[in-house]
């Protein structure tokens, strides 16, 4: 059965250090379509109507890394209103670890026709983008398509 | 314990996570999102730090930023000093102080006219 979702090739070009290539998957309450800007840690509760956040440039790319879901028994918003936040903040796309909370891949399943894609990612290739972040290296990130292997026609 | 649960959290949290420091304060004690670089982790403070003000919601007290035009403020339309180039009046920034009162550049405040 051929899988569903959209894979994305995530570079990961760090400051002064080698880059990075990743995968996730595009989630499909957003457009699957490619971005690029600076990376920029967001907090899972700065994405409430109630909170704001200092930065103020836009044009970045910004990474949530999601907790386990007893840890915020009653989220401010639901993760497709937060995606959805976060674009109108500036973000041209937003990245969700969800090595923690798996149950982020169901919630943002419901198409939405958000403009700015929503990329999961988890596992080690969520280690080694939040190792970039805990390091708090300054790093620009593409997102990409993966091109879908060519299914063989069997006449 | 969890790999990404911080052996010991900092400060006033109540749980934290190595990535995003502080989820949750113990009581009485305010959230504030802290942006360091490309990083953001939330701390907890007793009390907001200047240029914020204290909200209590019923499952967290947030720290909001004060008005643009207003360096300290109580609330978020009461301020208590602002910003320079700017006059203070009943809680409010002028540029100008209204018909009546005159600016006082030492206080930085609008005052009555002293005949």
């Amino acid at each position: 059965e051929r899988s569903t979702t959209q894979k994305a090739i995530i570079r990961v070009i760090p400051l002064k250090v080698e880059p990075i290539v990743l995968e996730g998957e595009f989630a499909s309450v957003a457009e699957v379509t490619p971005a690029e800007g600076k990376l920029l840690q967001s907090h899972p509760l700065s994405l409430c109507n109630t909170s704001e956040d200092e930065h103020t440039e836009s044009g970045f790319i910004t990474i949530v890394k999601l907790e386990q879901p007893d840890r915020d028994p009653n989220p401010c918003l639901s993760l497709a209103n937060k995606a959805k936040l976060a674009g109108e903040r500036g973000a041209r796309a937003i990245l969700f670890d969800i090595t923690d909370d798996e149950s982020a891949a169901d919630q943002l399943r419901k198409p939405r026709g958000l403009s700015q894609p929503v990329v999961l990612i988890r596992g080690h290739d969520a280690e080694l983008l939040m190792g970039v972040v805990n390091k708090n290296r300054e790093a620009h990130v593409k997102i990409e398509v993966k091109e879908q292997p060519a299914w063989p026609d069997y006449d | 314990v969890h790999p990404n649960v911080s052996q010991g959290c900092q400060g006033g949290c109540a749980t934290c996570s190595d990535y995003n420091g502080c989820l949750s304060c113990k009581p009485r004690l305010f959230f504030v999102l802290e942006r360091i670089g490309m990083k953001q982790i939330g701390v907890c403070l007793s009390s907001c730090p200047s240029g914020y003000y204290g909200t209590r919601y019923p499952d967290i007290n947030k720290c909001a930023k004060c008005k643009a035009d207003c360096d300290t403020c109580f609330t978020r339309n009461f301020c208590t000093k602002c910003k320079s180039g700017f006059y203070l009046h009943s809680g409010k920034c002028l540029e100008k102080c209204p018909d009546g009162l005159e600016a006082n550049n030492h206080t930085m405040e609008c005052t009555s006219i002293v005949h």
